[in-house]
């Protein structure tokens, strides 16, 4: 069967290459705009998400990973003689100030400490360097994305936490943060110091080795790992109940946490979605009126198809078509170009620009009812043609 | 073939079969609104065209040839009057039903030619039929054939922009021809060609439709190619004028 839509849409090419352009700008701002956003979602949650963890147990007080009220060590303790847990690891973050020397600018960061012989948490993508090395005093591992940002060369170059001088004894590789500033990751008695030293009189005398964690320092977390078997919302009560002031929540349940307060809290979540939204709007209004002014451009021919005795759903099928090829075509090279530049974000910025596949799919169905949507503006033109029209020379 | 509402020198030897009637209306009226103000095209228009027939309608500009076409086509739906095609009152048909009617018995011709510019002179012609529900090979090798019988099957791939005039009126008919329709309906076809062009499409548009055994209704200016005509009709002011012809019939 003759196309008319596909022959009329490639008839003027610079028009056609025009319009498509129209579609990709729109196809890019959605999926970019999504991307972030699940990106963003993502990242608020991305400590939380590779632990290995059943349960997080966090002060009552906590509204987010990094806003929360520290708990004392000898929690750990307590929770580890709770009936049911397998096994329980203390997890420290805290934001600290880090700096080159003692005279260059201050950065802030994010300290995570863990234990490097845990089995509950760990940095998941160790580029160099051995998780070993953190067991050594005063040494860190920084992320590949955040060297620069940190004024870091690589292994073995040093720094200031909080005055305390540190070695960068190995790098991890795309564990990065939007909604978070660098991760550093140490062991607990180096962050516990880092963290105690800032309220130590100047010239106190660094120790050759930080002090081990006593049951009054402070700890952010404890993760803790269900026996086989265990049912977690149990286990959550028993602990909770062992556990004064504090709350467990499960993995899942952490992260929902996590990923809901920086979506809806901070109104980030809603400029994002605004964003793709506009996107919608914005490429709707592209391809209507491409779309109108072709059918406009065409009117004659509508009218004699018309006059010929074609249907209206015929004429209606060829505006249709016209924009699920607009639709198709807009979206393969738009969704080429976010894929391209969601891997240069991620290599360049460590910004993760997420497009699962479920986004891909999800933004092909939004650009076929976004074209042919805006088609019902050149449909609604065609309908009322007059066929007596094809008389008028 | 004979319109009894005009007036024709009878012969009186000749004893013919009764011809079909293809178009009969009957008190046909026109009348468009623009604003307040009221314009009346046709007033009581009575007609018959028969099978076969080739019929020109003519007359000065303005005086409702035209409106009369689109009404005959059921493009138009009458203020007054009926039109009965191929024995079908079409002026009560509704919008889908007239367009199917449309699609199955009548081909057009316009005085732009109306071809689809992207498409090129076969694809012209295999969109008709494409509505008449013939696809795919057999509409390349039918539209193939009916540029063959316009002499254009050596320009099949051309797009209409790459023809002369007198071509793309020439696929114009081949595309009207396309489904045999039983009636044509062309308006002014050779308005937009000099004289020489002008009588070898009419003269091909005559030797088809003979061929085909569909009548021909034409609304045209060009009173040179009158002879070629069965019986013309002047229209003036909306209606039809005391001024008939039988050119074919009386031929000596």
């Amino acid at each position: 069967m003759v196309s008319i839509a596909r022959k009329n849409l490639f008839e003027d090419l610079p028009r056609f290459m025009v319009a498509q352009a129209g579609i990709m700008f729109a196809v890019g701002l959605v999926t970019i705009q999504t991307g972030l956003l699940d990106g963003f979602t993502k990242s608020a949650s991305l400590l939380v998400d590779n632990s290995k963890a059943d349960i997080w147990v966090a002060s009552k007080d906590m509204r987010y990973l990094e806003l929360t009220i520290p708990l004392p060590y000898e929690r750990l303790a307590q929770a580890q003689r709770v009936e049911g847990v397998d096994r329980a690891e203390a997890l420290i973050t805290r934001g600290s100030l880090w700096r080159k020397n003692s005279s260059a600018q201050i950065d802030p960061i994010r300290l995570i400490g863990f234990d490097p012989d845990g089995q509950l948490f760990t940095p998941w993508r160790i580029n160099q360097g051995n998780l070993s090395d953190l067991k050594q005093p005063y040494t860190v591992m920084i992320d590949r994305s955040n060297l620069k940002a940190l004024d870091i060369s690589g292994i073995g170059d040093t720094a200031e936490i909080s005055s305390v001088k540190v070695t960068v004894k190995g790098i991890t590789q795309g564990i990065h943060s939007i909604v978070s500033s660098p991760f550093v990751f140490s062991s607990l008695p180096n962050a516990n110091y880092y963290f105690v030293s800032q309220a130590m009189p100047t010239g106190t005398t660094q120790p050759t080795t930080p002090p081990a964690l006593t049951a009054k320092d402070q700890i952010t977390y404890i993760l803790v790992r269900a026996e086989p078997g265990q049912n977690l919302t149990d286990l959550k009560s028993r602990l909770e109940a062992a556990l004064p002031d504090t709350r467990a929540f499960t993995l899942e349940e952490m992260a929902q946490l996590n990923q809901t307060y920086w979506r809806r809290s901070t109104g980030v979540g809603f400029i994002l979605g605004m964003g793709a939204a506009v996107g919608v709007v914005v490429g709707m209004v592209v391809v209507g009126q491409i779309l109108y002014s072709s059918v406009s451009d065409h009117l004659q021919e509508f009218g004699t198809l018309k006059a010929m005795g074609s249907s209206n759903w015929y004429i209606y099928r060829v505006i249709i078509e016209q924009a699920l090829w607009m639709a198709v075509l807009g979206y393969l090279p738009g969704m080429g170009l976010c894929l391209g530049l969601s891997a240069w974000t991620m290599q360049t910025r460590a910004i993760a620009i997420l497009i699962t596949p479920s986004t891909a799919i999800a933004v092909f169905g939004m650009t076929i009812v976004m074209c042919t949507g805006a088609a019902a503006f050149a449909i609604r033109k065609v309908t009322h043609l007059d066929p007596a029209m094809v008389f008028k020379s | 073939m004979v319109n009894p509402l005009v007036t024709q020198p009878q012969p009186l030897t000749t004893i013919e079969p009764t011809p079909e009637k293809v178009i009969v209306a009957e008190g046909l009226e026109m009348i468009f609104h623009s604003g307040n103000q009221e314009f009346k095209a046709l007033k009581g228009i009575d007609l018959q065209v028969f099978s076969g027939d080739i019929e020109l309608l003519m007359g000065p500009s303005g005086s409702g040839k035209t409106t009369l076409l689109s009404i005959l086509g059921g493009i138009l739906t009458p203020t007054a009057g009926e039109v009965h095609l191929l024995g079908q009152e079409i002026t009560r048909l509704s919008q889908n039903k007239l367009a199917r009617f449309r699609l199955e018995n009548i081909g057009f011709i316009f005085q732009g030619f109306n071809l689809f510019p992207a498409l090129t002179a076969s694809e012209n012609i295999q969109t008709a039929l494409n509505l008449k529900g013939i696809r795919g090979q057999a509409a390349r090798q039918h539209a193939l054939k009916l540029l063959d019988q316009v002499e254009l099957a050596d320009r099949a791939d051309n797009l209409p922009r790459d023809l002369s005039g007198g071509q793309k009126q020439r696929v114009a008919i081949a595309r009207a021809l396309a489904g045999q329709p039983k009636l044509i309906l062309a308006d002014e076809p050779t308005a937009a060609l000099d004289s020489h062009r002008g009588r070898a499409i009419i003269e091909l548009l005559r030797k088809l439709s003979k061929e085909e055994g569909c009548t021909v209704v034409m609304v045209t200016h060009d009173a040179r190619i009158i002879d070629i005509a069965d019986q013309v009709v002047h229209v003036e002011d909306g209606m039809i004028t005391d001024n008939p012809s039988n050119f074919s019939r009386f031929a000596a």
